[in-house]
């Protein structure tokens, strides 16, 4: 048997040899060190298992013997042990090699337990590694990761830095963020930081634990992020503009593998703070180009504060006449004429590139019609609204009778009917507004023929009276909702709480616990 | 969850709840009853999702009817969903389908 192997490796290392020399002038790519491992590749033997289990307690001897201890009495044992220290040995300088020794060592001795499949691979990367010293970790690690999803921690990030290496290449042109491969390549280099600083996700699928693993590794970015959205709500765009833009300098100066994470809890958190800033968007069409999306409404976002700040009330009233996608559009057209962000033009016209090139898919109606169509909607919200005010004079207004009690109403309920024309985010006629301000509450002193608040507050009656409670709970209020079917087994009240409500009413309604072992609100 | 919880400021949008104006409507219409202090917000959060819906619907049948402003009959077809003597279950299937 170790006649046989010596043989065979015999047969291996000439061939590698033979192939190694005309290699050597051409670059190591995974291709390559694929192609020499399938030319080499034994076939597999029963006899691989017990002969396997023995490297297991022997890791700490293998460190201290190099490759000549190796090859030679421990040849049994070492198929498997010897490409991760030749790897480490030919990647690295001498001062690291320890270092992956035994961070290799260790992933080989858990790679014992694997199945007999893994063995002619090992082996097969064993007998071809021998001699050479330049093939990189990521040949070994990937075929791993494939028969082991549990341990696949590198695959995830993969794919979170092609997404997040896609966006920053348009972004930062500097940072040159190539193929995946170097991604691959680096992650050796700051393998032991990278496994204290990005991969946190636990040991589950990688698809699954992808989204919660982007909340758990950082925390922190997106409660600021989260606090950015939020002080966005009472601020205008000028306040989270800056705040963004420190999220933005300070993203390029990150490591790749910080990068990574970055970008992908970025992503994440994108779409809450770029829908802070550009409103709801179409949340279905936006589902399938989240992270991209993000990006650009970020640069958006920046560009447009730029563009409120310089220009002030010019801004504004040419941003006021469009909403929603449309805003993107002039935002970026008024950003041009003007050229008036001093900070990254280029991006600027790529995001207006992407974003023109986003417009007509996702909106529906055609550019054309809506610019005229545009001109006259902002007259339209604002007439809907002059009527009722000019039957009554101003909220302040001073008058007694029947106007102070109207005045509330009609401010309150215009309230909602802005919300209407907001989540509609389309034109809309003034008389159906006037048909939603109906729905909601008919202005009748007479007595209550609105139907949605009437609705409303006898369903909250008779579940009140059901409990035996005069007084309506918010009990009441959620179990109004589950009827309605906006609270179900899987959306339950304090999600939605969370999705429509700003932060300070979240922190009234959701039972918190702070220090000193109270909660609020008390329960 | 891609769904935001901040707004866009062109409209300037407020987000804070009319709290006195949502009390003083309940005490109009059930004067024998109370609403508690948190009541207002659920209730307010109910307002906004029902209008949310509302504009969701009619935005819906105004894209099926092809047109590119919402007019008062999509609204009003949406409405009917809404209070239509439905049973409150078959009406959050329609509107969850």
């Amino acid at each position: 048997m170790n006649v046989r192997r010596r043989s065979h490796r015999a047969r291996s290392i000439g061939r590698l040899a033979h192939v190694h020399t005309s290699g050597n002038l051409e670059e190591q790519t995974p291709r390559t060190l694929l192609k020499n491992i399938l030319l080499t590749a034994p076939e597999s033997s029963v006899m691989m298992p017990e002969s396997v289990v023995k490297p297991v307690p022997t890791p700490q001897v293998v460190q201290s013997s190099r490759r000549e201890s190796s090859r030679g009495s421990l040849e049994l044992q070492l198929p498997e042990l010897e490409p991760p220290t030749t790897l480490a040995l030919g990647l690295l300088a001498p001062g690291r090699r320890k270092q992956r020794q035994r961070l290799s060592v260790f992933q080989q001795g858990m790679d014992q337990g694997l199945p007999l499949s893994q063995e002619p691979r090992g082996n097969g990367s064993a007998s071809s590694l021998t001699s050479s010293l330049n093939l990189t970790f990521a040949t070994p690690l990937q075929p791993q990761s494939v028969q082991r999803p549990g341990l696949a921690r590198r695959p995830p990030t993969r794919r979170a830095v092609d997404v997040g290496a896609f966006l920053q290449d348009l972004r930062d042109t500097s940072l040159a963020l190539a193929s995946p491969g170097d991604s691959l390549r680096t992650p050796v280099a700051t393998l032991p930081t990278d496994t204290v600083l990005e991969d946190t996700q636990p040991f589950s699928q990688p698809l699954i634990g992808r989204s919660p693993s982007v909340y758990h590794s950082l925390p922190c970015l997106s409660h600021t992020e989260a606090e950015d959205a939020e002080r966005a709500v009472s601020h205008r765009i000028q306040s989270s503009g800056p705040r963004l833009q420190n999220h933005n300098p300070g993203k390029p100066t990150q490591l790749l593998a910080g990068k990574a994470k970055k970008v992908d809890a970025l992503a994440v958190s994108f779409p809450n703070n770029s829908s802070a800033v550009s409103g709801e968007d179409g949340v279905e069409p936006l589902q399938d180009g989240v992270g991209e999306e993000a990006e650009e409404r970020m640069e958006e976002s920046l560009s447009v504060s730029k563009v409120m700040a310089t220009t002030g009330t010019q801004g504004s009233v040419r941003m006021e006449k469009s909403k929603g996608h449309r805003e993107m559009t002039e935002a970026a057209e008024a950003k041009e004429p003007e050229g008036s962000s001093g900070a990254s033009p280029e991006l600027a016209s790529s995001t207006t590139e992407f974003l023109q090139a986003r417009q007509p898919q996702f909106l529906e109606p055609a550019p054309p019609p809506s610019t005229a169509v545009l001109s006259s909607e902002p007259l339209e919200p604002l007439s809907t609204r002059l009527p009722p005010r000019a039957r009554t004079p101003g909220p302040r207004a001073r008058t007694p009778g029947p106007r102070p009690r109207q005045d509330p109403h009609k401010t309150g309920l215009s309230h909602y009917v802005k919300l209407f024309s907001f989540y509609a985010k389309m034109p809309m006629e003034k008389a159906a507004l006037e048909m939603v301000e109906k729905c909601l509450f008919y202005p009748n002193p007479f007595g209550s023929l609105d139907k949605y608040f009437q609705h409303l507050c006898d369903d909250l009656e008779v579940f009140a009276a059901h409990a035996g409670r005069k007084t309506v709970r918010p009990e009441d209020l959620e179990l109004l909702m589950r009827r309605q079917g906006l609270v179900n087994d899987q959306v339950s009240l304090h999600v939605l709480v969370e999705r429509h409500l700003p932060l300070e009413y979240r922190q009234l309604l959701i039972p918190c616990a702070f220090s000193g072992n109270s909660v609020f609100p008390a329960q | 969850m891609a769904f935001s919880t901040t707004v866009s400021q062109r409209k300037h949008i407020k987000r804070k709840a009319p709290r006195g104006f949502l009390k003083h409507v309940f005490k109009r219409q059930k004067p024998h009853l109370r609403l508690e202090t948190s009541g207002d917000l659920l209730v307010h959060l109910n307002c906004l999702l029902f209008v949310r819906r509302l504009a969701e619907e009619s935005r819906m049948n105004a894209f099926e009817s092809k047109c590119g402003v919402i007019k008062k009959e999509h609204v009003q077809a949406a409405a009917k969903l809404f209070f239509s003597p439905t049973q409150p279950e078959l009406r959050g299937m329609k509107e969850n389908c």
